[in-house]
């Protein structure tokens, strides 16, 4: 309904990424989420359409594109899976601190594969004890010789098993608290390195979520990403840049919920009418319209405000993925009533919007914790 | 026991047919194509021959089956370069025989070597050629032939305005026939200048593990399309066959799906059947697909649009979605 | 370097066909233009034959300038250089005359050590093309190919039939055209690609380009001719049922006994 004025390339991007859609994932999305099975087909897909190296700068082999392209591209694949958008989003995760914090050597090394998509990443900070109070973290690496090695179990790490490249936050003093700590690369197969068992989710079922193991884990002081005690501010940062990712994943899912529905209401007869005609349906339809729209206005905005080069925008994206978020749920819940019980019926997506939906309330950061950043930030702002 | 005859020897203006032969095997198509020829060569007073290339007679294995045949002479062209199919020495092998004999008509099976055959004559010969013919007839003394096209629902008529006319005929789209009067055979002797070489050396050969499916003589069809939504579903039919003895067909969009081989295709580029029970799963019926089943005894169509030109041209229509409908069904039977 | 010639054709995509119930042509104005489907196979064997062997693919397409959009997908999934055959006198080409235009091309495209084709379109059906241009080129023609191979200088081919699988050895040049299930997985077009390509455009050649006898071309020079299309229509005339699927079942049981093929 509204031109966002998207140039040339970011129209071909969202030209091709609606084709890998309909291709490598619309045919087989609900297959996958009944199945709770991850499929390395629409990967290997984007990496070949080089959708990995997006973010990644040209010296590297990327496209050495920004945040609004990451979210268009995150936005329209949510639109035929959520969770092939979050095996394919998560990896952007464990890249941006390479990309922002690398040194040359740490670049050149990884960054190619990465923009390749040979090699998936994931990033490694949440501990059965630390979620929203990721400063809990207990996970420790310790400094012996030429190496660290690293102990402790992470928690919840989306694509842990199928990524090559992890970035970890761990301790590395201790005694320091928050600025004890540091952040590593390390890779499969590195020796004491193992992943546990997948979870069973509600949602997002397609991707991929386990434990990451550290028991004695041995790895080269040379994957230390910046210095050591900057790990925090590694993990923020990335997270700043990764939460629009979470909004433009909440702005697919509830456009295909608001199609899927709409094309429902305006064909069901009931009453001698389409459904559509009655204005309680019909009012239903133009606040998902309304609210889809502000989200992805506000989406887009904040992404260009940082492709401008925005120092400070951890509300701003704060926002995005608060509102986009909370605007999914609730669109897709709608459109489960809206479509009565078919909506209800797991033959549909409909019902797996909904489940999908519920996640992004939830992870980078839960809602609640977004609302505690944006009220810290207004009161910086406006004091 | 055969007679011998030089190609100038062998009877002009005849329609030819290509009898395809694979390991000494006739393939069962080299039957169905004779029946609509005879028709022609009755109304235009020509002679039909089958072709047949071999390395050796007495590798031949359906000799009787050809002397049963309606064809009114078979032609055996015997030598040992034929041990192996390759294109271009059987092409021209043919366009050899085609020079000295002047045929009216050159027709072939649309298996796939009479697919790689056929094309390379006519580009040889400047030669036009119409691809998969499911009817042939007479007008005003000339061959008119009718295909679908375009993929659709379109049906076009087709003529040629070289001879010999030459056509590659839908598989199973005409039944086999048997005569009371043996044809007469002669093994052809091809010129002393013939070279029999080849660019194409065949080095291994693994024969099919699956047995080919009987999809064209099936007495029970059960086929699927898009309507039953997945592979997972359409494999189902599989299991409705085993209780049905029936054989599993498909439209061309799902084999297209890889839902399953394109040798279950029914239709213009696939097979056409005539069982006496046709149950279409999920299938609107395209034309593409239709041509390949309107002569089924019993046609049933399980679909979810009654205005679909199956649900149409079905004996009994079941409007429902197909896969609850094949699920039940299967677990009623087994009960 | 080594060369693959690549043909490619655009087709309608399918369900825009009609035709025109007065002049029985087809409707051209609501076409809209794919890649063949069968095409994408010829054309992810040629990137893969590339990847391995460091060969160069040119793509070719014969058709009006609306196929351009489809040598840039090409292009897109790693077609090195593109050519347009394009000229009003082809159109209205069956396959003798169409192949005609492709062996006529693909000679001024020498050296060349193979041409790859699909094997058929799914708007023609006809699978002709990659044969006659053969024949009509004097190379060795090989359909139905799963898999291509180079042994140092031999090219080693792997045939499907419903015989089963021939291993050949073929002297190149050779034209090949390619099994619709010969790969599971079609790579799609690479986002630098296909931003690399927007600026670029094919060489174009006409028949006088190509020094092309005019009586061969189009509908003129095709041999075949259609002298009737009509659509086919279908009126109901059996039973329509419409209820529950335990419903419809138990009436398909029914009908399944009468006709002897189950027995309770």
């Amino acid at each position: 309904m509204i031109d966002y004025g998207l140039n040339d390339t970011q129209k071909l991007l969202v030209d091709l990424i609606k084709r890998i859609g309909e291709e490598y994932i619309k045919p087989y999305a609900l297959e996958w989420d009944e199945k709770e099975v991850y499929n390395e087909r629409p990967i290997k897909a984007l990496a070949q359409a080089d959708f990995f190296g997006i973010i990644v700068p040209k010296e590297y082999g990327g496209l050495g594109l920004g945040s609004l392209e990451m979210c268009l591209a995150v936005e329209h694949l949510s639109y035929y899976c959520a969770g092939v958008s979050t095996t394919y989003a998560a990896s952007f995760l464990g890249a941006y601190p390479i990309i922002f914090f690398g040194n040359q050597e740490q670049k050149a090394h990884y960054l190619p594969r990465i923009a390749k998509g040979e090699s998936l990443c994931a990033f490694a900070l949440t501990e059965p004890q630390a979620g929203s109070d990721a400063f809990g973290i207990k996970t420790t690496a310790k400094k012996e010789g030429d190496y660290y090695v690293l102990n402790g179990v992470k928690q919840w790490i989306t694509n842990g098993g199928i990524a090559d490249i992890y970035v970890v936050i761990a301790l590395t003093d201790p005694s320091k608290g928050a600025r004890g700590a540091s952040a590593f690369i390390v890779e499969k197969g590195d020796p004491g390195f193992t992943v546990g068992k997948k979870e069973k989710k509600l949602g997002l079922r397609t991707s991929v979520t386990t434990e990451l193991f550290f028991n004695d884990c041995v790895i080269p002081k040379s994957r230390l990403l910046a210095k050591e005690g900057m790990g925090f501010i590694v993990a923020l940062k990335t997270l700043d840049y990764a939460r629009c990712g979470a909004g433009a994943q909440a702005v697919g899912i509830a456009q295909a919920a608001m199609e899927i529905s709409l094309k429902h209401a305006s064909s069901r007869i009931q009453f001698g009418q389409p459904v559509y005609q009655f204005q309680a349906v019909s009012h239903t339809f133009a606040d998902m319209a309304m609210k889809i729209e502000a989200s992805r206005s506000l989406l887009y905005s904040v992404a260009r405000f940082i492709d401008r080069g925005a120092k400070d925008f951890s509300g701003a994206s704060s926002m995005v993925k608060c509102f986009a978020t909370d605007v999914a749920m609730w669109v897709t819940e709608r459109a489960i009533q809206m479509m009565g019980g078919l909506g209800y019926m797991r033959d549909y997506p409909v019902q797996k919007y909904f489940r999908d939906a519920k996640c992004l309330q939830i992870y980078e950061g839960t809602n609640e914790i977004q609302r505690n950043v944006i009220a810290r930030e207004l009161l910086k702002h406006y004091k | 026991m055969i007679e011998k005859k030089h190609l100038e020897e062998l009877g002009k203006g005849s329609l030819l047919a290509f009898g395809e032969i694979f390991n000494g095997k006739l393939h069962p198509s080299a039957i169905e194509v004779l029946t609509p020829l005879k028709e022609l060569g009755l109304k235009l007073d020509k002679k039909v021959v089958l072709v047949c290339l071999i390395d050796n007679l007495k590798s031949f294995q359906d000799l009787e089956v050809l002397k049963k045949s309606i064809a009114d002479e078979v032609w055996m062209v015997c030598h040992q370069e034929l041990v192996h199919f390759k294109d271009d020495l059987y092409a021209e092998v043919l366009i050899e025989i085609v020079k000295k004999t002047s045929p009216y008509g050159l027709f072939f099976p649309a298996t796939s070597l009479g697919c790689a055959l056929a094309p390379r004559i006519a580009g040889k010969l400047n030669l036009g050629l119409c691809a998969h013919v499911n009817h042939l007839e007479v007008e005003d003394g000339k061959i008119v032939m009718a295909r679908p096209t375009y993929g659709e629902n379109i049906i076009a008529k087709l003529i040629s305005k070289t001879t010999p006319v030459m056509a590659t005929l839908s598989i199973g789209a005409f039944s086999p026939s048997y005569g009371e009067r043996e044809p007469k055979f002669f093994e052809v002797a091809m010129p002393e200048e013939f070279t029999w070489a080849s660019k194409i050396k065949v080095r291994n050969f693994k024969p099919s593990a699956k047995q080919p499916n009987r999809l064209s003589t099936a007495k029970v069809v059960v086929a699927g399309g898009r309507g039953l939504k997945s592979k997972e579903n359409f494999k189902k039919l599989f299991e409705l066959a085993q209780l049905l003895k029936a054989e599993v067909g498909a439209t061309r969009p799902v084999c297209y799906e890889g839902w399953v081989e394109e040798d279950r295709m029914i239709g213009v580029s696939g097979v056409t059947v005539r069982p006496k029970v046709y149950i279409g799963f999920g299938i609107s019926g395209a034309l593409q697909h239709t041509v390949g089943m309107e002569n089924s005894e019993f046609i049933v169509a399980v679909n979810t649009d009654k205005e679909a030109p199956l649900v149409k041209m079905a004996h009994l229509a079941l409007i429902g979605d197909a896969s609850k409908v094949l699920d039940l069904l299967i677990k009623k039977l087994k009960k | 370097m080594e060369k693959i010639i690549l043909c490619i054709k655009g087709v309608p995509k399918p369900g825009t066909v009609k035709v025109d119930p007065v002049t029985h042509t087809l409707k051209r104005d609501s076409l809209e233009l794919i890649l063949n489907p069968p095409d994408r196979q010829a054309v992810e064997m040629a990137v893969r034959l590339k990847e391995n062997y460091g060969l160069k693919v040119t793509v070719i397409t014969m058709g009006p300038p609306n196929v351009i959009p489809l040598l840039k997908e090409v292009y897109g999934i790693g077609a090195d250089e593109m050519v347009l055959l394009s000229d009003r006198a082809f159109a209205g080409a069956d396959t003798l005359a169409t192949s005609y235009v492709l062996a006529e091309a693909i000679k001024k495209m020498s050296p060349y050590s193979l041409v790859l084709m699909g094997l058929k379109s799914i708007d023609g059906e006809t699978s002709q093309v990659p044969p006659e241009t053969a024949a009509l080129l004097g190379l060795p023609s090989i359909t139905n190919v799963k898999t291509v191979l180079k042994e140092r200088n031999n090219w080693v081919v792997l045939r499907q039939t419903e015989y089963g699988e021939e291993e050949l050895e073929v002297e190149p040049p050779f034209v090949a055209s390619v099994l619709p299930e010969a790969f599971d997985y079609l790579r799609p077009p690479s986002l630098k690609r296909l931003l690399e390509v927007k600026e670029k455009d094919p060489l174009v050649f006409t028949a006088k380009d190509l020094g092309l006898s005019s009586e061969k071309l189009g509908l003129n020079g095709s041999p075949t001719q259609v002298v009737d299309v009509f659509e086919k229509k279908f009126e109901a005339k059996g039973q329509v049922l419409e209820g529950e699927p335990s419903f419809l079942v138990e009436k398909l049981i029914s009908v399944l006994e009468q006709k002897g093929l189950i027995h309770r």
